[in-house]
């Protein structure tokens, strides 16, 4: 067993090298005792390959390799379970590591709110914010409603339904502030998947939906769906002229993390390390491509005001979901 | 005529060596990952994703499309060897393909299950090729309401599968039905009987209850009848002829079967959502109450394996359709298949095919080419495989073993799973003792979840009232089609009825 499983394991391996190409050992740019090249980088993804996670610690690992940002072997490791407990409680246990390293997402926020964790998300030695994951309310092509005034109008008068994915989730939390925001009420109706709540909208099952722009871009120009509004600091570029939920008056500052945390209580110079680093990742063409295509929201923050963002966030999330019910 | 045009030029981008390399490797890899019961396709997929960064993405995408119907075909074999099925939508091989290879027809059952999933494959993609277009509007009808009758429809197939005990075939879907009630509720965001696991937030996936049931179960239970001690030693008893390829009758017997098994298949398959796995089962239990002879059914009847087989092999294919027409993936596998496109920088939609066209064609084209090399390799790979059942039980057993926790492990790497299937072995292996049906059990534990959530949602949408269910000319669609097979099913099952009580009696 044991032989097998190392081989499917050496597969994932053979993934992440085919990509993570070993850096020269002892470039000796960075004078400081940080990092040793003679360590090995552990960087764990707590999600399987083909997620939102993997392509990002993918990216930067290919652009840390590419720009020689960094100077000893990285060995990048897919560990899934749990929606990310077992990956960051991995990291967890590497407690005043330097050499531990992770990328966070939604579920590093939620996940906690749901399980006993043995962690929290300010627990970890927080590198950087990169970007934040945001969302469009879109609603069917064939329907009357043009633009967001219209919609709220409607709103206002006939109480909605908009579609998301999951409760405990961004995607109901969203338009909950959105909504209160704007003055109307709606049902959120909760699914699966962004591909199910797509369908209940195609076959008009519900008014709208909120959703991450990306998979639904070729909905939204062939005119199956209408864009109305962003969740996010920006609009990008792909979903055109739709404004954001600030510029129609309604900002309600809540994203989903997406960025680079250390184990908790890591040296101050491998912090001070990464958050250097990090600078110089995300001022790369291979960054903003990442960005672009995965239509994301690069909001930066570094160190100690990421972790502020993170415990603001989780508060927030707490507060909706417990107003609701959902979380005790 | 267009399409036949846009065949050819498919076929012109699919058809290089480097491509046809591609295609090759991504069937091979289908059907290794369909055979390591557990280690589904869209584990395949996900862990080769990474490589296709900087392939040409019709190779790439051709390996890939291959890796997803190839592990229909690999998934069937431990389903009839081991009673241990492969993944999800091979369940429903494991009721007529394991009895038949006990009685000592496992070559003949191999060769079947590899034409039927090449007939299942080959209509579906001829489907995919006219009808696209057509069929990308069914799946945009389709919202909870028709979901929950969807899963209505399935849940007749549970009255299949009660078989003829009704008590303890009720008692076991029961117990699916408790199952499926853990994890995180979706509709108010509240942890059910997840005891703080993070590991159970997302509910009890059926694939380690499904192996424990049936691999472990049967495993435990041939010990108990203590196989491993009787003369032979093996498995099944294997016919002395060793006749490995199927009889005329087999064919004969089956050939409408394939017909109904493929385009049932396909429709299910368009359906997001609903996909291969309902697909076998629903083509299963179809098959059953059409079938002349339903008390055969369970105990080796072919139809009762090619039903399934062709069924699931159409239904990949019909997950194409809104994937391609609308950007929307019907399945775990199709969703990384989506992911695929977006790495490479494209934007699925209704758009798409319009767009890429040698992309979205070369790919269908393939298909055809795809299903043509795996029913090569079956044919060439199956007198290995049925060597399987020869080795001594005291030597396969152990093995088993070993390939169930290994399977259940690689899917999420969870513990907790892990120790689910050991349960589920210990409860498949009491269920057998006392004729109970585990088969109930898994249906109930997919489609309790589905018609729970469909129909919150329907209710949600419809503010409490059923009358949604009557204003949708799609609802409207499936509820005739329910009420004509409800009506026809009892008749049925009156006929088989007297036989099959008096032969389960001794239990």
């Amino acid at each position: 067993m044991t032989q097998l499983q190392d081989s499917l394991t050496g597969w994932i391996k053979a993934g992440a090298l085919g990509l993570a190409v070993a850096a020269p050992f002892a470039v000796a740019a960075q004078a400081q005792t940080y990092p040793d090249p003679g360590e090995t980088l552990d960087w764990t993804i707590a999600f399987g390959p083909g997620g939102g996670n993997d392509i990002m610690a993918r990216t930067i690992v290919e652009i840390l390799n590419t720009y020689d940002l960094y100077p000893g072997d990285i060995t990048v490791e897919n560990r899934a379970g749990g929606s990310g407990a077992v990956g960051w409680g991995y990291l967890f246990g590497q407690a005043g590591s330097g050499y531990g390293i992770s990328t966070t997402s939604g579920s590093f926020v939620t996940t906690p709110l749901q399980a006993d964790t043995p962690w929290e998300p300010a627990d970890f030695t927080p590198v950087a914010l990169l970007a934040t994951d945001d969302l469009v309310l879109v609603v069917n092509g064939s329907s009357d409603i043009q633009d967001i005034g219209q919609f709220i109008e409607y709103a206002q008068s006939n109480p909605v339904t908009i579609a998301g994915t999951g409760t405990v989730n961004v995607d109901f939390i969203v338009p909950t502030l959105f909504a209160q925001a704007a003055g109307f009420e709606f049902e959120y109706v909760s699914f699966n998947s962004m591909a199910d709540q797509t369908t209940a909208l195609l076959s008009q099952s519900v008014d709208a939906m909120v959703g991450n722009p990306g998979e639904i871009l070729g909905l939204i120009d062939s005119g199956d769906l209408r864009a109305l509004v962003y969740s996010g600091a920006s609009t990008p570029e792909a979903l055109g002229d739709v404004p954001t939920m600030g510029e129609v008056g309604y900002e309600i500052g809540v994203s989903m993390p997406r960025g680079l945390i250390l184990p908790p209580d890591a040296p101050a110079e491998a912090q001070a390390f990464w958050i250097e680093t990090m600078q110089q990742v995300v001022e790369t063409p291979e960054w903003a491509e990442y960005i672009r295509s995965n239509t994301l929201t690069p909001t930066v923050l570094y160190g100690e005001e990421f972790r502020t963002f993170l415990t603001n966030t989780q508060n927030g999330f707490a507060e909706v979901l417990r107003s609701v019910g959902a979380i005790q | 005529m267009e399409i036949f045009s846009d065949l050819v030029m498919g076929l012109s981008y699919a058809v290089t060596p480097i491509n046809l390399a591609y295609l090759l490797i991504g069937a091979m890899v289908g059907m290794i990952v369909g055979v390591i019961p557990g280690f589904g396709p869209s584990a395949g997929l996900a862990i080769l994703l990474p490589l296709t960064f900087g392939m040409d993405p019709i190779g790439a995408i051709m390996m890939l499309a291959a890796i997803y119907y190839g592990s229909m075909y690999g998934g069937t074999i431990t389903s009839i060897l081991l009673n241990t099925p492969g993944e999800s939508a091979t369940v429903a091989s494991t009721f007529d393909g394991y009895p038949l290879a006990k009685k000592g027809r496992a070559g003949p059952a191999l060769v079947m299950q590899a034409v039927a999933s090449f007939v299942g494959g080959t209509v579906g993609v001829i489907l995919i090729t006219i009808l696209a277009p057509m069929f990308s509007q069914v799946s945009r009808s389709f919202g909870p309401p028709e979901y929950f009758l969807l899963a209505m429809m399935g849940m007749l197939t549970l009255l299949v599968m009660i078989g003829s005990n009704w008590k303890l075939g009720v008692i076991s879907a029961l117990i699916g039905f408790a199952l499926g009630t853990v994890g995180v509720d979706l509709e108010t965001g509240q942890s059910r009987y997840t005891f703080g696991s993070a590991e159970l937030i997302g509910g009890i996936y059926f694939i380690p209850i499904a192996i424990g049931l049936f691999g472990l179960g049967e495993l435990f239970y041939a010990f108990y009848s203590q196989i491993h001690k009787s003369a032979s030693g093996s498995l099944v008893e294997y016919g002395r002829e060793q006749r490995f390829w199927p009889t005329a009758q087999d064919f004969l017997s089956t050939r409408w079967t394939m017909v109904r098994g493929s385009i049932l298949g396909f429709v299910v398959g368009v359906i997001p959502g609903a996909g291969a796995t309902i697909a076998s089962l629903m083509a299963y239990s179809t098959e059953r109450s059409l079938s002349k002879t339903p008390e055969n059914f369970g105990q080796g009847e072919m139809a009762g394996l090619v039903a399934p087989e062709t069924a699931n092999n159409a239904a990949s294919s019909g997950a194409m359709i809104p994937l391609l027409t609308l950007g929307i993936p019907g399945s775990a596998s199709t969703a990384v298949l989506l992911a695929a496109f977006l790495l490479w920088g494209l934007r699925p939609g209704p758009l798409f095919m319009e767009q890429n066209p040698e992309l979205a064609w070369g790919m269908i084209a393939s298909m055809y080419l795809g299903n043509i090399i795996l029913l090569a390799i079956n044919i060439f790979a199956i007198p290995l495989f049925v060597q399987i059942i020869k080795v001594p039980y005291r030597i396969l057993g152990p093995c088993v073993v070993v390939i169930c926790l290994l399977g259940t492990f690689t899917v999420h790497a969870s513990f907790v799973e892990t120790w689910l299937m050991f349960a589920a072995g210990v409860v498949g292996f009491f269920m057998r003792l006392y004729g109970f049906s585990p088969a109930a059990l898994v249906l109930a534990l997919v489609l309790g979840p589905l018609a729970e959530e469909a129909l919150r949602q329907t209710l949600t949408i419809s503010r409490g009232s059923f009358g949604i269910f009557l204003d949708r000319p799609a609802s409207l669609w499936i509820i005739g089609v329910t009420i004509a097979l409800v009506v026809l099913l009892p008749l049925m099952g009156r006929i088989g009825a007297g036989a099959g009580r008096a032969e389960k009696a001794g239990g």
